[in-house]
């Protein structure tokens, strides 16, 4: 027998593998350098992530989809628009954590940079396997790969029990998800006699229950990761006790990612006749995310704490879409154009509740608002601005995420969902209001702390969200034509 | 407080702008009226159909003209009253914010757009009135007023997406020129429903009109322009535009006219009692945007015709009554009517505008509002069917006007300052020139009416056109000053304004007991339901927070395992029926034994009463476990599992060592709660087990592997063969992927070791 080299396509892994590679050169690094020297982890990985992004744009302005392995088989890996739009949004979700992350770090009195970064960039090119993944199995990778660094990134403020509380809990609770989504993942190879989506695709009708039981499963496993209402517990408890830096990155990245599997499998590994049984369960989740996340946000006084169930709340918009999945052409688009505005306004916000934040993690009640107009006119102005695209007022970003949401809920017939919706994101105003009704109806005192690297941040998602808010039409080209390629993907088997 | 107009700022330069703009507009007045509308549209979001497109026709013009020419003035006004505020350019940058939103609204085409300008003007009009923070009292009412117009907004953009699906169309004339096209429509209830929705809170409709005197905690600039002049009658202009839509059908005259006619003499009755100028004033506008709805409502070519006119007519007097009201409070340090008099001699010149706004406010001929009065009687009298009913109404609303303009005017400017108050008046004098020329101004426009109110300009082109527009079809419309003939009509006024005087003048005898009838009915009004809904969602978060989220992981490990076995494990078991089991071949004794001994052990993991009990037990199930692969021919697994139980069990009792014993933290029905989970749980784990087992498996890659492994690679080991040969690349990744972990263990001794010792170091020095 000879040997055969097989024909590998390593041009389109390659920000993945960017990404991930830089995180082995910081952990060694980190074994080798000096402390002086271990400063400069945050600027590797920013340029890791930079070379990854342009990676990633080469490949999308080349055009065709492509996958791991081109020919034979069913690959691993498929790299379509579907890919690069996620992979693109993890990209920019590290460069903006990292950003934040360096003041913060020393703020917060954090001494473990380099380690810090190798793990944020580990956990990214998990969260950049779960958008090209084509096999189950390498998106339960994918998931452990973005959980596990996670995990030890909430504890890292140690001793600092809330920190190393919400990291216990996150893990073990993290752990059982896992056990769900491996455990559907066995179900359905054992209903479809493959992990690869296309197989189980075809033969999901023939698994019959096990098929179901295993895809339900599966969605309990991911509907963890993104927060879903019953499955959300962890989420304001981990957000509250983690480093915020941290809350920013995961309530971003670990729910976008999981949000890019359940995408993903929902359309290709599902067969079109299961889809009223499927989004009936997502459709009765959604309503529960909606409603728990919104109502009892109003009764947070932490902020980090209402943020999370914002983000519970938020993560319920996006289900909506995908609940309108089969139904109509325009979910898919829709949730990454969600995603996106929530991407930038939801980091943005966190930057400015960083800036507040004061070392020991004090500084986050809703109380500390009181009087930043007077304080600081900007940045009381950048943050209500982020609060009124998370409301989704008009000409904010927000505003075109919910609008193309509610409509595909509507294509799809969807009315009382939608319903839902609209009440939902009217009560959300009220705490959403209430951080403006702080900053600028009373007194109060307190500095600011700036730092170049957080005004970046800060400034980059700002102009983002007025971007989207004020000229929409480029971005939800960018979704629509992400969303086509997956499509086509699927057509195409 | 009286004398603080020191600072000569030069602000009121600014209110010339929108004078300005308003000439220009009124330059276009006769273009418009002939039907050549302005408008231009640019695409904006053209995915979503979303275009920054302008419209202006009879109606909007109307609109802009109130909207520029009242702003004008009150921005002049606004420099005399808030100077010497600290936060005076803060103001005026809101305001004129604002007065750019208002504007909006009244000429947008596109739907979202006007939906933008309609938030827009809430969120403006919250920083106006919560703008002196320091009260309570003003950041609760700004908030109660946002929640109130903010809510309503949305219902009406939920209205007005449906209505531009069905129509095809966002444009709002495209959906006009289409008529009443959603007439016997299976959506017409819910578009019109959160129609009314939107325009009845932002319009301070029953019930939604209590935050509207609330708001009175607005600088008085701010009531006079938002909460009087403009934005408050955003609700009236949006129902007036939409009225070629619905207008006529039924569920149009009823709501509008009950609704309205509640509101108009709901107002008009709270009006009288109060003490405070402006919360008079507020009763009123309420009062007269009750009438404006009521107008809609009876509809028709007269009904439109007296909703156009008495809105022109209700923003000139009661913009001007408004800031005459932040005058005397100015000039006197209070607002209270029951203690003010005598300052028609200490303010001469507001004397003038006071006198010219409430008489035009009462309706005496021949001011404008005489002639607004006349139109409503008109209207009310032409309809047919509820004519008796309707002229009721009207009667009853004008006459409570009636009462509260001749209160305005006499308890503070015509009768001498009552003898038993502390209010010292004897300094007080007129206001500076910004704060009377606007009233003033106003109040001569009423007074002029005389001259023009028949003119072609007036009637034929401002007036006709906004009918027009409103009414969707030609309107012939010729108003005069005084009645032509003495008909119904004009006696109807009579009677108003006799009889509203009367009552003005036996009220102090009426008053006590009004305010404790109020005072018994409120408990049950909209405001206390809108305090109970409040309260109710706030209680109700927190309780649920309280229940869902109490911190404790066992807890959220449950509602885990319940949801799981709700959403996963009940679907499946409803389609018991449906499944195939297979049990085959049957257990052999020592199977069964050996499962007996795993049953055993767990058992004995829930009763251990020491932690190392149950690492024990749990030790005795890993190995249960492993003899069940070694009677499965499975060696290998069977071997890793012995080493890596033992490892657990080693690791388990030396992280053991440093844990506190265990502690009852359970009551016993939470322990038979757990049990019942617990077997569901794991019973329906079982079902699975055994479903799966059931499924025939596929044979196919461990045939391919164990009939080629000796023909193709030479080896008779299969298991060798694949790790080295047909897998050979992914065993050259799985070992560099050893080696970094190795990399990743070395790193993290090494960095242990190098802290212990820095810690050695600083304990020691």
């Amino acid at each position: 027998m000879e040997f055969q080299a097989p024909a590998i396509n390593i041009a389109i892994i390659l920000p993945v593998v960017i990404v991930a590679g830089f995180g082995l050169v910081l952990m060694i690094l980190d074994m080798l350098m000096e402390d002086e020297l271990r400063g400069l982890g945050p600027w590797i990985s920013l340029g890791g992530l930079v070379l990854a992004g342009l990676q990633t744009i080469a490949l999308w302005l080349g055009g065709s989809y492509e996958t791991f392995i081109p020919v034979g088989g069913h690959p691993m890996v498929v790299v379509d628009g579907y890919a690069h739009f996620f992979n693109m949004l993890f990209i920019i979700t590290g460069i903006l954590a990292i950003l934040m992350s360096m003041p913060y770090l020393i703020k917060a009195d954090i001494d473990e940079k380099a380690e810090y970064y190798m793990l944020l960039m580990f956990s990214i090119s998990g969260m950049m396997l779960m958008g090209m993944a084509n096999d189950l199995l390498l998106i339960f990778i994918g998931l452990e790969l973005l959980s596990i660094p996670l995990y030890v990134m909430c504890g890292i403020a140690r001793p600092r029990e809330a920190s190393e509380e919400s990291a216990m809990k996150y893990f073990l609770l993290g752990a059982f998800a896992s056990g769900f989504l491996v455990f559907g993942l066995a179900l359905l190879y054992g209903a479809t006699g493959s992990t690869a989506l296309p197989v189980v695709v075809e033969n999901f009708t023939a698994g019959g229950v096990i098929a179901y039981t295993g895809l339900a499963m599966q969605l309990v496993g991911l509907a963890f990761k993104v927060g879903a209402v019953p499955f959300h517990m962890w989420t304001p408890d981990v957000y509250e006790g983690a480093p915020t830096a941290v809350t920013a990155f995961m309530s971003v990245g670990a729910k976008v990612g999981g949000f890019a599997a359940m995408i993903r499998i929902l359309a290709e590994a599902v067969p079109q006749e299961s889809a009223p049984i499927w989004t009936t369960a997502i459709a009765i989740i959604a309503a529960a995310t909606l409603i728990l996340g919104n109502v009892v946000a109003i009764s947070q006084t932490n902020i980090k704490r209402m943020l999370a169930y914002s983000s519970i709340a938020h993560g319920g918009y996006i289900l909506m879409a995908v609940a309108a999945l089969p139904f109509s052409g325009d979910a898919v688009s829709a949730s990454l154009t969600y995603m996106l505005t929530y991407m930038f306004t939801n980091l943005g916000a966190f930057a400015v509740i960083m800036m507040v934040e004061k070392s020991g993690n004090r500084g986050v009640l809703l109380e500390d608002y009181k009087g930043l107009s007077k304080r600081n006119l900007g940045m009381a102005l950048i943050l209500a601005y982020f609060m009124f695209s998370l409301i989704g007022m008009p000409l904010t970003g927000g505003f075109i995420g919910k609008f193309v949401v509610f409509q595909a809920a509507i294509d799809a017939n969807l009315i009382w969902l939608t319903i839902i919706g609209v009440v939902t994101a009217a009560v959300s105003a009220y705490y959403y209001l209430r951080v403006v009704f702080y900053m600028f109806m009373f007194d109060g005192q307190g500095d600011l702390e700036f730092s170049p690297a957080m005004m970046t941040a800060t400034t980059v998602a700002l102009v983002a969200t007025l971007a989207i808010g004020f000229f929409p039409g480029l971005w939800l080209n960018l979704a629509r034509t992400a969303s086509l390629a997956s499509q086509l993907l699927m057509a195409g088997g | 407080m009286a004398n603080h107009h020191t600072s000569s700022n030069r602000l009121w330069i600014l209110g010339l702008i929108p004078l300005a703009f308003a000439a220009y507009f009124f330059l276009q007045l006769e273009g418009v009226a002939s039907g050549q509308f302005l408008q231009f549209s640019i695409p904006w979001v053209p995915d979503l159909n979303v275009n920054f497109s302008i419209y202006i026709d009879g109606l909007s013009l109307l609109m802009s003209l109130l909207v520029l020419g009242i702003g004008g003035l009150i921005l002049i006004y606004a420099s005399g009253y808030m100077a010497g505020n600290a936060k005076i350019g803060r103001f005026f940058f809101i305001l004129i914010f604002f007065m750019i939103a208002m504007l909006g609204v009244v000429v947008s085409d596109n739907i979202f757009l006007l939906f933008i300008f309609w938030e827009l003007t809430s969120i403006s009009s919250f920083l106006l009135i919560g703008f002196s923070h320091e009260s309570e009292k003003s950041q609760k009412s700004a908030q109660q007023a946002l929640i109130v117009t903010g809510l309503g907004g949305l219902a009406l953009m939920a209205g007005l997406i449906m209505l531009g699906y069905i129509g095809g169309s966002w444009e709002l004339s495209e959906l006009l020129a289409q008529g009443q096209f959603l007439d016997g429509h299976p959506a017409f209830p819910a578009v019109i429903t959160l129609i009314f929705l939107g325009a009845f809170t932002k319009s301070a409709q029953f019930p939604f009109h209590f935050w509207l005197p609330n708001a009175m905690a607005a600088p008085t600039p701010v009531s006079a322009y938002l909460h009087s002049a403009t934005m408050v009658k955003a609700g009236v202009y949006l129902l007036a535009r939409l009225y070629p839509i619905f207008g006529g059908s039924d569920t149009w005259f009823f709501t509008l006219v009950i609704i309205g006619g509640i509101t108009g003499m709901l107002g008009g009755w709270l009006a009288w009692q109060q003490k405070d100028l402006k919360r008079i004033m507020a009763y009123t506008t309420i009062s007269a945007l009750g009438i404006l709805v009521f107008l809609l409502g009876v509809g028709q070519k007269i009904g439109t015709e007296a909703a156009v006119l008495f809105l022109f007519v209700h923003s000139l007097y009661k913009g001007a009554l408004f800031m005459i009201a932040g005058s005397v409070d100015h000039e006197t340090g209070t607002r209270d009517v029951t203690i003010l008099g005598g300052l028609r001699g200490k303010m001469p010149l507001t004397m003038v505008a006071v006198t010219l706004a409430t008489l035009s406010m009462a309706g005496v001929p021949p001011l404008v509002g005489f002639v607004g009065k006349e139109v409503i009687y008109e209207a009310t009298v032409e309809n047919v069917d509820y004519r008796v009913w309707l002229t009721a109404v009207a009667f009853v609303m004008n006459f409570f006007n009636v009462a509260a303009a001749a209160a305005i005017l006499y308890m503070p400017f015509i009768r001498s300052q009552p003898a038993d108050t502390q209010l010292e008046l004897d300094h007080t004098h007129e206001a500076p020139w910004t704060m009377w020329i606007g009233p003033l101004s106003l109040g001569i426009l009423a007074t002029l009416s005389f001259f023009f109110v028949g003119s072609e300009l007036f009637s034929g082109q401002l007036i006709q056109g906004a009918t027009e527009a409103v009414y969707g079809k030609p309107a012939e419309i010729k108003l005069y000053a005084l009645p032509p003939a003495l008909t119904i009509v004009p006696i109807l006024s009579i009677f108003t304004i006799v009889g509203g005087i009367i009552f003005f003048a036996v009220q102090g005898r009426l008053i006590k007991a009004a305010r404790a009838a109020d005072a018994a009915v409120s408990r049950f009004g909209p405001e206390s339901g809108y305090f109970a809904g409040f309260d109710g969602l706030l209680a109700g978060a927190a309780s649920i927070t309280l229940f869902v989220q109490n911190g404790k992981l066992r807890r959220y490990v449950l509602y885990v395992v319940v949801s799981f076995i709700l959403f996963v494990g009940l679907p499946l078991f409803l389609n018991f029926g449906a499944l195939s089991w297979r049990l085959s071949p049957p257990p052999l004794l020592y199977e069964l034994i050996v499962s007996a001994v795993i049953i055993l052990a767990t058992l004995m993991v829930t009763f251990a009463r020491s932690r190392l009990a149950a690492v024990a037990a749990l030790g005795v199930v890993g190995y249960g476990i492993a003899i069940l692969f070694l009677y499965f021919n499975a060696p290998d697994l069977a071997m890793t599992q012995f080493s890596v139980e033992t490892f657990t069990v080693i690791l388990f009792v030396l992280v053991l060592y440093r844990l506190p014993a265990f502690k009852a933290i359970t009551s016993p029905a939470g322990r038979l709660r757990d049990v019942i989970i617990a077997v569901l749980a794991g019973g329906f784990m079982a079902m699975l087990v055994l479903l799966v087992t059931a499924v025939p498996q596929s044979q196919h890659v461990i045939d391919y592997y164990a009939q080629s492994s000796y023909p193709l690679a030479k080896g008779q080991n299969v298991v060798n063969v694949i790790l080295v040969d047909f897998r050979g690349f992914d065993t050259l990744v799985e070992i560099s992927v050893l080696g970094v972990a190795a990399v990743g263990v070395y790193a993290l001794i090494r960095r242990g070791v190098i802290r212990g010792l820095s810690r050695g170091e600083r304990g020691e020095s």
